[in-house]
């Protein structure tokens, strides 16, 4: 059966599949992640959109979305130990940081994700 | 004890979909903590060179072999004589964060592993 | 010790001769399905000197007769030599 979620912004109708994922990359904005997050109950500071960005940006390096290990690394590689650390990113994205951090940057599911 | 495991890459990237199998398998692992080892060889050394797969509707195998290191696979070999071969250089076949070895017995290499995934 | 197991017909495509470069001494090879057109005696490529094994009922299949030098097996020293061999690798396609 088709999935029929959408997220309204700003008037715009935007379809969302059954894990609340963008259906379609192209439809993500700054105000879709907002609406995404509230979906998952977080509100976003400086430290969600750094941790976004850098996952966007992974993305687009390696066309893939992190599993934790990745994202951890990855993180830490760009925002220093203090930050690159699996507790800080399980405070930000609850409860499985890369699975909800993707799905808010507006990422494809991560498949390895166990 | 451990195990361990290294993935034999011997496919070219978009012919077949062995080359993608054998990356799903090896970040699966890693996901489980079994962190194998990679050894491009045969037509696999073709995996590591730059490619545009736009132009086919594929995603980036090169790009996503470029993530091994993120997800802890660190240790990559490449067989010599299967790039002299096919006329590609070193400097052709990159993994950027990894140990990139090239390997002139790729035998000696096999036998010190318990288990061997072929893709 | 390496045991390394071809499915492929030599002919067909470059999985035994692969599996060749990446022999070490004392590994073992078994030659099984279409890989047993290469135990013939003219075999296009030629094959360690020890320890090739062929699978006795998938050249008998195909009408192979297995070269003198080669040792033809049954299903149960399969088994046998997969246990006495690590790893085992598998050369198909």
């Amino acid at each position: 059966m088709e999935q029929t979620a959408t997220l309204v912004i700003e008037g715009r109708e935007i379809p969302l599949d059954k894990e609340g994922f963008l259906r379609n990359l192209d439809d993500w904005s700054p105000e879709v992640a907002s609406a995404i997050a509230a979906q998952e109950k977080i509100e976003l500071t400086h430290d969600h959109w750094e941790v976004i960005r850098l996952l966007q940006a992974f993305y687009r390096e390696f066309e893939l979305s992190p599993a934790m290990r990745p994202l951890v690394k990855y993180i830490g590689l760009h925002l220093g130990p203090e930050k690159g650390r699996s507790i800080f990113l399980m405070q930000l994205f609850p409860p499985s940081p890369a699975k909800i951090g993707s799905k808010i940057a507006g990422l494809p599911k991560p498949t390895n994700c166990l | 004890m451990t195990n361990s495991i290294l993935a034999l890459c011997r496919h070219a990237p978009y012919g077949t979909t062995f080359a993608r199998e054998g990356l799903e398998a090896v970040l699966a692992c890693a996901a489980m903590d079994q962190i194998p080892e990679v050894l491009f060889i045969n037509d696999g050394v073709y995996q590591l060179l730059a490619q545009n797969p736009q132009a086919i509707a594929e995603k980036s195998l090169y790009r996503n072999l470029q993530a091994l290191p993120m997800f802890g696979v660190e240790r990559i070999y490449i067989c010599q004589r299967s790039a002299t071969e096919r006329g590609l250089a070193l400097s052709q076949l990159q993994l950027t964060g990894a140990d990139v070895q090239l390997l002139e017995d790729p035998g000696s290499l096999i036998r010190r592993f318990d288990q061997v995934l072929s893709f | 010790m390496t045991l390394h197991i071809v499915n492929q017909s030599p002919h067909a495509g470059s999985a035994l001769r692969d599996c060749l470069n990446a022999f070490a001494e004392g590994d073992a090879l078994l030659l099984i399905e279409d890989g047993v057109y290469a135990a013939q005696e003219k075999a296009p490529l030629e094959l360690p000197e020890n320890d090739v094994f062929v699978l006795s009922a998938d050249a008998e299949a195909r009408g192979i007769a297995i070269a003198p030098d080669l040792t033809a097996i049954d299903d149960l020293r399969w088994v046998t030599l997969c246990v006495e061999h690590t790893p085992i690798v598998s050369w198909f396609r």
